[in-house]
């Protein structure tokens, strides 16, 4: 199989887009890709395919065949074009299928865009359509969202593994901080640890969600887009910079209703997803470096780091409350400060987390970069677990 | 200005009230936000906060500000009875302003709420003390409330379960009211309702000179010109 | 006239699913018999939801996932002040979502 490498990222500013349509924004982060990657955006550019991941084009901005509105709109016809959707996983899903094109000899360039524009719905709308990946019948007619199986999750984890309320705090503060040294992140302010858990005024300024989830340990609500191009690892020399390697892609589903996982505390799409990309990388969970992990409740990352094999089963919010998981650490967990504070436009996050695993691989993440950094893991959690797929990026030898 | 028998007629009667305590909030920034009362001379200053907002059309700025400022004058010019004022300031820095008058010693009606730092549900905790102030302090059996924006109606009449009166026709326009009685406070205040007192000497000095804030998140390029 | 819930009993090896299948999980035939699900349940695990979708005017709902006798874990809401893991509850069929022109109906468990 032919080798698939990034040579280009581009990444808007998460947070409200007021830049212009939706369609302005997926090319905002796809020129920034193409001029990362030396690419001129006219005659020549050798772009084969495009694919763009996104969720709610059609539901909330009531645009469907997206894909082929932005080939024409950045003059990249008549390359091949479709639209990706795999809810919160469909970033992830986008590049597995662009690396595939390539891979398989059909294509040797391709765009991967990812991108949301959430925030021209209310809040109780978005929380509505976010809700719409639940199964019909048995979950989403009874009022049912990703919160409250969140909650219910981390009501049985805190049960069995002795997870406090505090740990969940100590974790979002980290990813706050995180995002500090992130232009591109939603959210640049930084809450108390203190004032948010263990103050007096903490149970009202930071109020129960989905209990015992609370509002700071929850993803705000964002607009973004995010693009990375791929190319044929044995046809980068045309590119500015060297290839950032896919090394390996892994991807698994579980059960669509939530109540009949298995074993309720476990994530095990996360943990096939992330040992079918190992065993793709000959990799092992001591080689990464940096990963980031899908944090759109702050017990998410807690537990992905263990199934992912990090930590021990029961172990990860320890790792955290010693500090292991930051910048610095012994595994720098969401250096771009997760989901909670880079922000969560669901079609771009499994593409915004490569970028940032690409930036770390290249030494660019100034303020935050995690000292030569040659390995990284990404994964995006579609669904509440019900299909994920985790992405190995590598750093080549010079 | 003089105040003859004419301006004594056009002036309503005052019900001395006491003052709201004032207290401190600490936000999830760990920031401190002192919440006082203001007095009646304080107001022109405090409308300066208020009136960069009555052009934003977003989220429903503009009808709650210009309403806003519209009564906070009434309550400068004598013209409406029993009102008050309270505002939220973070290192002196006006960050919210509530409003609200007695219509007898058991009846509070609820006037607006405006949040001017977005992002730290400053306007959920400044209606909070609004209702603390009628409920806790005035002693008063219920507040009637309405909303004019769909978020207003999300935070207090779901979130508190108002009781729905209908025949009840509210001052702001009249729509059917709201009301928060002293039994659904009880029930939501520990939840909703929280604060320090007494306020230290230093941290009750910074809330003396309420100062305007320079930029308005809800107004993008807008900057505070000096006089 | 009272709803009701039902699991639905593979014919070819006896599994019973809920909510429905297309395909048995165990045996991966496609037949299927329908057997009212009811009784009293344990709870697994709940949350209280106070940020609610569209349409629902409540400051918050329970939600839990409870356990039949029969070994069948169901996502439902739950009418209980006191909510515990472990506890008992019986399971009543109600209205878990008003629409416009039909309600819907499902599990809505109440303590015993």
């Amino acid at each position: 199989m032919r080798q698939v490498g990034i040579v280009g990222v581009g990444h808007t500013k998460f947070g409200k887009w007021s830049g212009g349509t939706f369609t302005d924004m997926l090319s905002l982060a796809a020129v920034q890709a193409l001029d990362d990657a030396g690419v001129k955006t006219g005659e020549g550019h050798g772009i084969d395919q495009v694919f763009v991941a996104s969720m709610g084009s059609g539901i909330i901005n009531r645009q469907s065949g997206i894909a082929s509105a932005l080939v024409d709109t950045l003059n990249l016809r008549p390359a091949m074009a479709e639209t990706i959707e795999n809810g919160p996983a469909s970033g992830a899903s986008a590049i597995k299928l662009g690396y595939m094109a390539i891979a398989s000899g059909m294509c040797d360039s391709v765009l991967i865009v990812g991108g949301e524009m959430m925030r021209v719905v209310s809040g109780w709308e978005g929380t509505d359509f976010v809700a719409t990946m639940l199964h019909p019948e048995a979950e989403y007619n009874y009022g049912l969202t990703l919160p409250a199986f969140a909650g219910m999750f981390t009501k049985l984890c805190m049960e069995k593994y002795g997870i406090t309320e505090k740990d969940l705090s100590v974790v979002s503060v980290k990813n706050h901080e995180h995002a500090v040294h992130n232009p591109v992140a939603h959210i640049h302010v930084v809450p108390n640890l203190y004032a948010i858990s263990e103050d007096e005024d903490a149970h009202v300024i930071n109020p129960y969600v989905a209990e015992p989830l609370r509002m700071y340990h929850v993803c705000p609500v964002s607009d973004g887009a995010a693009a990375v191009l791929l190319c044929a690892m044995d046809k980068a020399d045309r590119f500015k910079k060297k290839p950032v390697k896919i090394a390996g892609i892994g991807q698994a589903t579980d059960t669509h209703a939530v109540a009949e996982r298995e074993v309720p505390t476990d994530l095990l799409a996360v943990r096939l997803a992330a040992q079918r990309a190992y065993k793709m990388a000959g990799l092992t969970p001591k080689d990464m470096d940096v990963a980031e992990l899908h944090d759109a409740f702050q017990i998410l990352e807690v537990v992905e780091s263990e199934e992912v094999g990090f930590f021990e089963r029961g172990q990860g919010h320890i790792a955290a409350r010693n500090g292991e998981t930051k910048v610095g650490g012994k595994m720098p967990i969401n250096t771009s400060g997760g989901l909670k504070a880079k922000g969560h436009p669901l079609g771009a996050t499994g593409v915004s987390q490569v970028v940032e695993i690409v930036k770390q691989l290249r030494g660019e993440a100034t303020g935050r970069q995690v000292e030569g950094a040659k390995a990284g893991l990404a994964v995006n959690f579609g669904g509440f677990g019900n299909n994920v797929v985790a992405t190995i990026l590598t750093k080549e030898a010079e | 200005m003089i105040v003859d028998k004419m301006e004594q007629s056009l002036r309503p009667v005052e019900t001395p009230l006491p003052e709201y305590p004032t207290k401190y909030i600490t936000l999830a920034t760990g920031e401190k936000m002192v919440i006082r009362q203001i007095t009646r001379d304080e107001v022109p200053h405090i409308l300066e906060a208020v009136k960069p907002l009555m052009t934003v059309e977003k989220d429903f700025y503009d009808i709650v500000a210009s309403r806003m400022y519209s009564e906070l004058l009434g309550y400068y010019r004598y013209r409406v009875k029993d009102e008050y004022c309270l505002i939220g300031t973070i290192d002196g820095v006006i960050v919210g302003i509530v409003n609200g008058r007695t219509v007898d010693d058991k009846v509070g009606m609820s006037y607006h709420t405006m949040t001017l730092k977005q992002g730290l549900r400053i306007g959920a905790q400044l209606f909070a003390a609004k209702m603390e102030y009628h409920l806790d302090y005035l002693n008063q059996e219920e507040v009637w409330i309405v909303a004019e924006s769909p978020n207003g109606f999300k935070r207090w009449m779901i979130e508190y379960e108002l009781e729905s009166r209908p025949e009840i026709w509210h001052e702001l326009g009249g729509v059917p009211t709201y009301v928060l009685t002293k039994a659904l406070w009880e029930k939501h205040k520990a939840s909703k309702c929280t604060g320090r007192r007494p306020v230290k000497e230093e941290l009750l000095k910074t809330s003396e000179n309420p100062i305007l804030p320079e930029t308005y998140a809800q107004i993008p390029g807008y900057k505070r010109c000096a006089k | 006239m009272s709803e009701k819930m039902y699991a639905y009993k593979c014919t070819v090896c006896g599994e019973l699913h809920h909510p429905k299948h297309y395909v048995c999980r165990k045996c991966g035939a496609r037949t299927f018999e329908e057997i009212e699900l009811g009784g009293e349940v344990t709870l697994l695990t709940y949350t209280r939801v106070y940020n609610l979708p569209e349409g629902y005017m409540k400051p918050y709902i329970a939600f839990g996932i409870v356990k039949f006798e029969n070994g069948l874990t169901v996502s439902g809401q739950i009418e209980s002040e006191n909510l515990e893991i472990g506890m008992k509850l019986k399971t009543n069929v109600g209205v878990i979502k008003e629409g416009i022109g039909k309600d819907y109906y499902g599990f809505v468990f109440k303590p015993l």
